[in-house]
């Protein structure tokens, strides 16, 4: 879908107008000096943002690297020009994560979870009380902490990278593991085998999920159902099963250098990811994930998940659905063109989502340094593909307006592909065992809302490719984003 | 044998077949002719019997020292029976075993070679460290030729012995044959000696040189004057003269510079069985030759005459330099895995950070006088690596050239190119960001330090570049380095129109006019980010040594600063003066562990407790949440004129006292105690 900057948001009653408009809050070029003698809030703040959640009374609570909570007032005015900011708290370490818990908030520093009270009422943070801890931190730069987030059970779940670099010690407790925050904050690892589970967040059913980044062991970016007793992909912190609160022990050796597929197969506690956003076509690292539940006020994509990309700055969209019990599913370009690597979504009360960003230390194709941004539904329904689902032979699209029922009926309208990876030690995999898949046949639905296609040669635990380049709305549109990925783990009996 | 026992690992050459490596690694599976090539070469045969293999010459030590550097009871022992006295040695058997006048003999020919031994007294070698010299040893690269030290644990573990998948190349009993002085000489410059490069110089310095001597000798103490010198032989003329004889007789000159009145006549090869290649040869050099070796040279034989295509001669010259001891070419080669976890490098750039470069096509890669100059020592642009490229002398003198044809690709050359489309490209604002992992010039890089890219106009083919952009992977799977034009699709279609050539251009061509540097670097900040507590104490946590990585420090305006231990509860350090310097704990990709500001630090026994938080007051003033046996210990800090104050709180429990300990060098004053409640300043005079 096309985005626009809010000045050109005049067109936006026209045809052919944009569905969403990224409105920039504050954005900058450069690491400003927040100490200056002539700093003015808002205006050298170096905005990195790192966590977001929103106060009782609609403040949007923010955390930025440098160690610091900020609440914002006035971000969801039309014109987001009087913003005021106000220091909460200071002093952390690189926070990653901010979640409200009442009056308090809660952020992931690189070593715990602390509850940041303020307990006189002037708004700033009086009390920083241990509130999660357990993880062993090297001094790594790469042993970064994420969350909490909360699940549908209340649980508090945290994630942490493996060790990178100068320090590591990817055999100490945890690196590379997600758990809930226990009794007296003590860490209770549930899941191993992450990498750099960059961001959490729960689905409509309070089931939780994390979104880890391609790299060493990971061929791209994954999307994980978190549970307990799951292995997922990154071996480099498995020691850590031996520790007696471990739920995870591997049963068999570790399968190097085999396809995905026959990975899993060795592996038995290997959990496939819900979701692979393939290399470059999805954008390169996955980072955070939000889910909407905005009552049609983000357009017509309620429940579903939204994901943040830190190398083409960009969010992409995801639908999930439950096949034998497990979940899987598609995902969908959404909106590119931010302003620096994303770290941080999160939905505001109006159902806009907020987008937070820093690009320092890797490479974004955002032109700026940090900021926040906002994404706004105008109101114009854009023409998508909504969900894409699977069928014992082939798959079900629904749209988010009728079809042009001739091109859909089609098969020629439609061009599919499917492939897996390899999974080894090397720093992300190339696509593997490509191959084309024939579509047989296309069933328009009659309200023209849907399509049934019927496909040969569907594989489980490969990624199937759709480009529909043929489709059509029934009032002439194109598709915004004519391509889906839609990783098939398991085929449906029925 | 007693030293390599001590300090050399499985994988030493303890067999006396003559071991070409190169020749072990790749050839001797399957016998071919190719491999018979190189063993030609490589073993001298090419040195009586000619031909050309297209291979560098191979050439036996120089002699005209030797009697210098290498102590006589070892010489004359090598020399009688070379492969028993150093498991594969390549130098065969030529004189009789155990003709004592003959060894005498031809030893004080070759002192009579050199210029007159000065008397020596001990070498002035005033300090040797042998264990630093290990830590050179297994690290820098001789251990991918060499067996590594038994004594030396790499950091992922010592490999097991089934890891090693060929022999290394012996060192012999060097005790017996070296003094400290020598060898260290040896290591400092073997083109010196062994002029063929076949142990190749590795740049260092004589201290380098002297300490891994000192490690090879199990050399005891530091004092290396304490070392026994080699004891130069006095040429007798009459012995001499018999000596030069045998060395004719010999035809020792066939593969060592000599005189030419010993000159070797060479050997017309009549047949391609029997000779040189029985086991129970007599007349003429015996070599122990393996059965694989024996039916490559065979098949080499037959087929002598035909010359070697550029391609096969660059393969084989890898080989016989063993180049691929260290790198990859064609899939092939690189460090086995026993050899692997002794590359080291920067961990933060990955598998790329420690081992050295695929030479993959690298003739099609590097311009040809780069790639000349990395082989004659220069153009070194990996200084993350621990291993460093060595010298090979003249042996690498026609390899660039002949890599330059083996692996030619079509010629691509930029036509024009927009550098200041180039300077964006390479930069943060809006480019590529290439300056966020790779270093430009002396400028460091904002992330991980890759290669540094500003010299690509002058290092790389610009065909090269262009797929390599395309596809990093393709060239080195496993490479951080993403692709920023995947499938040759540019990122940024605002720049150039998007037009992929144009870019790469663009960026070919900054680089080239050396006209600034890309967008992005910052200022060099440090320093500009302290923190100067002034109206009231300034909370930071922080990596800091001596507390870890849990340090909560706190600066108080009345100048003496406290770093309070996050984990167990306790103060950790005190200090006097500056406070600290966030930059990197606030700006940089790679915190680390910091160092308080300011002087007079103290330190706190390490606490005991359990950490649980801690609350400011209205003046800012901390109180540390704890707990020690199940009782909550509270612990408020306020700065004072020249200290602080420790104010220690707990609610009262018959037979509990809270553990409250002190910095050993410094004794605070006690106030009035309560319940409950103690009161202690430590004050900095």
């Amino acid at each position: 879908m096309k985005a626009v900057a809010a000045t050109f948001l005049s067109a936006a009653a026209l045809a052919g107008a944009p569905s969403y408009e990224i409105v920039d809050i504050l954005t900058a070029s450069t690491v400003a000096d927040t100490r200056a003698k002539d700093w003015k809030p808002g205006d050298g703040l170096a905005l990195e943002v790192s966590g977001m959640d929103w106060t009782a009374d609609g403040k949007l609570a923010l955390s930025i690297r440098k160690g610091e909570v900020w609440l914002l007032d006035g971000v969801l005015a039309p014109k987001p020009d009087r913003v005021t900011y106000q220091l909460f708290a200071s002093g952390l370490h690189e926070p990653l994560g901010l979640l409200r818990d009442g009056k308090d908030l809660l952020v992931t520093q690189r070593t715990e979870t602390t509850r940041l009270r303020d307990t006189n009422g002037d708004g700033v943070a009086d009390e920083y009380l241990t509130a999660g801890a357990g993880w062993n931190v090297s001094g790594s730069y790469h042993g970064y902490a994420y969350g909490p987030k909360r699940d549908g059970l209340g649980q508090l779940w945290v994630t942490l990278n493996v060790d990178m670099g100068d320090h590591s010690d990817n055999r100490a407790p945890w690196r590379g593991w997600g758990g809930v925050l226990g009794e007296g904050g003590r860490f209770i690892p549930m899941v191993a085998g992450l990498r750099s589970p960059c961001g959490l967040g729960a689905n409509l059913a309070g089931d939780m999920f994390c979104v880890d980044q391609q790299g060493t062991w990971i061929p791209t970016t994954p999307i994980y159902h978190l549970r307990a007793g799951a292995f997922f992909l990154n071996p480099e912190g498995i020691a850590s099963e031996k520790l007696p609160a471990s739920p995870v022990r591997l049963s068999a050796k570790l399968p190097e250098k085999r396809p995905y597929p026959e990975a899993l197969k060795a592996l038995p506690e290997m959990r496939a990811p819900a979701v692979w956003m393939p290399y470059n076509k999805m954008g390169r690292s996955g980072t955070d994930l939000a889910v909407c539940a905005a009552g049609g006020r983000f357009g017509p994509f309620d429940g579903q998940m939204f994901v943040a990309e830190f190398t083409d700055a960009k969010v992409s969209r995801v639908f999930l659905e439950k096949v034998e019990g497990e979940y899987q599913g598609a995902c969908f370009p959404f909106v590119g063109g931010f302003a620096a690597g994303i770290v941080r979504l999160s939905f505001a009360p109006d159902g806009s989502l907020m987008v937070g960003m820093t690009s320092r230390g890797w490479s974004s194709l955002g032109t700026k340094a940090y900021g926040l941004q906002r994404l706004r539904y105008t109101g114009v329904v854009p023409f998508a593909i909504k969900e894409m689902k699977a069928r014992p032979d082939g798959f079900e699209l629904t749209f988010t307006k009728p079809v042009d029922k001739v091109r859909a009926a089609d098969v020629a309208s439609y061009r599919m592909t499917s492939h897996t990876y390899l999974y080894s030690g090397a720093y992300g995999s190339e696509e593997i065992q490509v191959a084309p898949n024939a579509i047989v046949s296309a069933q328009v639905a009659a309200d023209g809302l849907g399509v049934r296609l019927k496909v040969d040669g569907l594989r489980e635990h490969h990624v199937h490719e759709l480009h529909a380049d043929g489709l059509r709305s029934a009032g002439g549109e194109a598709l915004d984003h004519a391509d889906a990925y839609y990783t098939l783990n398991r085929l449906p009996k029925n | 044998m007693i030293l390599r026992a001590a300090i050399l690992l499985a994988g030493a050459a303890l067999v006396a077949e003559p071991l070409v490596t190169g020749f072990e690694r790749f050839h001797a599976a399957t016998p071919t002719a190719e491999g018979g090539r190189l063993l030609y070469n490589e073993l001298g045969c090419v040195n009586c019997h000619g031909g050309v293999t297209g291979l560098p010459a191979p050439r036996g030590p120089a002699l005209a020292t030797v009697t210098q550097r290498v102590r006589s009871e070892w010489l004359r022992r090598f020399v009688a029976d070379p492969a028993a006295v150093h498991p594969g040695a390549v130098m065969p058997q030529v004189l009789a075993r155990s003709d004592a006048r003959t060894l005498d003999a031809v030893e004080h020919y070759l002192a009579s070679l050199g210029p007159k031994a000065e008397p020596k007294g001990p070498a002035k070698i005033m300090h040797v460290n042998g264990g630093r010299g290990g830590e050179l040893f297994n690290t820098m690269g001789c251990v991918a030729c060499h067996a590594p030290g038994q004594d030396f644990v790499p950091p992922e573990g010592a490999p097991k012995a089934a890891e090693f998948t060929h022999r290394s190349v012996g060192l012999g009993d060097l005790k017996a044959k070296h003094s400290l002085d020598s060898l260290g000489a040896f290591i400092l410059d073997p083109l010196k000696v062994r002029t063929d490069g076949r142990m190749p110089k590795v740049a260092m310095e004589r201290q380098d040189a002297i300490d891994i001597a000192g490690y090879l000798l199990a050399f005891r103490g530091s004092d290396g004057r304490l070392d026994e010198p080699v004891v130069p032989v006095v040429a007798d003329k009459t012995l001499a003269l018999a000596g030069r004889q045998a060395v004719l007789a010999a035809r020792c000159a066939a593969c060592h510079d000599l005189p030419e009145d010993v000159a070797a006549k060479p050997v017309a090869l009549g047949r391609i069985d029997g000779g040189c290649l029985d086991a129970d040869h007599v007349r003429g050099p015996r070599y122990a030759l393996a059965e694989p070796q024996r039916a490559a040279l065979k098949l080499f034989l037959a087929r002598k005459g035909e010359a070697a295509a550029p391609k096969l001669a660059a393969e084989l010259t890898l080989h016989a330099l063993n180049c691929v001891a260290c790198h990859e070419r064609d899939g092939q080669g690189g460090p086995d895995a026993a050899r692997k976890p002794y590359f080291q490098g920067d961990h933060n750039l990955g598998d790329t950070g420690r081992y050295p470069p695929p030479l993959t096509g690298v003739g099609g890669k590097l311009r040809p006088e780069w790639l000349a100059k990395v082989m004659a020592g220069g153009n070194r642009v990996r200084p993350y690596l621990k291993t460093r490229m060595p010298q090979y002398g003249a042996s690498t003198a026609e390899l660039a050239k002949l890599l330059g044809v083996a692996d030619a690709r079509a010629v691509l050359k930029f036509a024009g190119g927009d550098d200041t489309a180039g300077r964006k490209l390479l930069g943060t604002q809006g480019g590529a960001g290439c300056i966020t992992c790779h270093r430009w010039g002396d400028r460091p890089s904002l992330g991980i330090q890759g290669p540094d890219i500003s010299n690509i106009a002058s290092r790389l083919q610009e065909g090269w570049l262009k797929e390599y952009l395309i596809n990093p992977a393709g060239y080195r799977p496993g490479t951080l380095m993403p692709s920023f034009w995947p499938g040759g699709k540019s990122f940024n279609p605002s720049i150039l129109g998007g037009d992929t050539d144009k870019q790469i251009a663009a960026i070919y061509k900054f680089a080239e006019s050396a006209n600034g540097e890309p967008e992005g670097f910052p200022r060099n900040r440090h320093g500009e980010f302290e923190i100067v507590p002034k109206d009231r104490p300034v909370v930071q946590r922080a990596f800091l040594d001596g507390v870890g990585v849990r340090a909560i420090l706190v600066g108080f305006p009345t100048g003496v600063h406290l770093a309070y231990d996050g984990d167990q509860g306790g103060p950790g350090l005190a200090w006097k003066g500056r406070f600290f310097d966030a930059y990197l704990t606030w700006f940089s990709r790679f915190p680390t562990f910091e160092k308080p500001l300011g002087e007079r630090v103290v330190a706190w026994p390490k606490p005991v407790g359990r950490f649980l938080g801690y609350r400011l007051d209205a003046d800012g003033n901390p109180t540390f949440l704890n707990e020690q046996g199940g009782v909550k210990v509270e612990e408020t800090f306020e700065g004072v004129a020249g200290g602080l104050r420790r104010i220690v709180t707990w609610t009262p429990v018959p037979g509990f006292t809270p553990a409250i300990h002190h910095p050993p060098e410094l004794a605070p004053t006690e106030g009035p105690a309560a319940a409950g409640r103690r009161v202690f300043t430590y004050l900095w005079k």
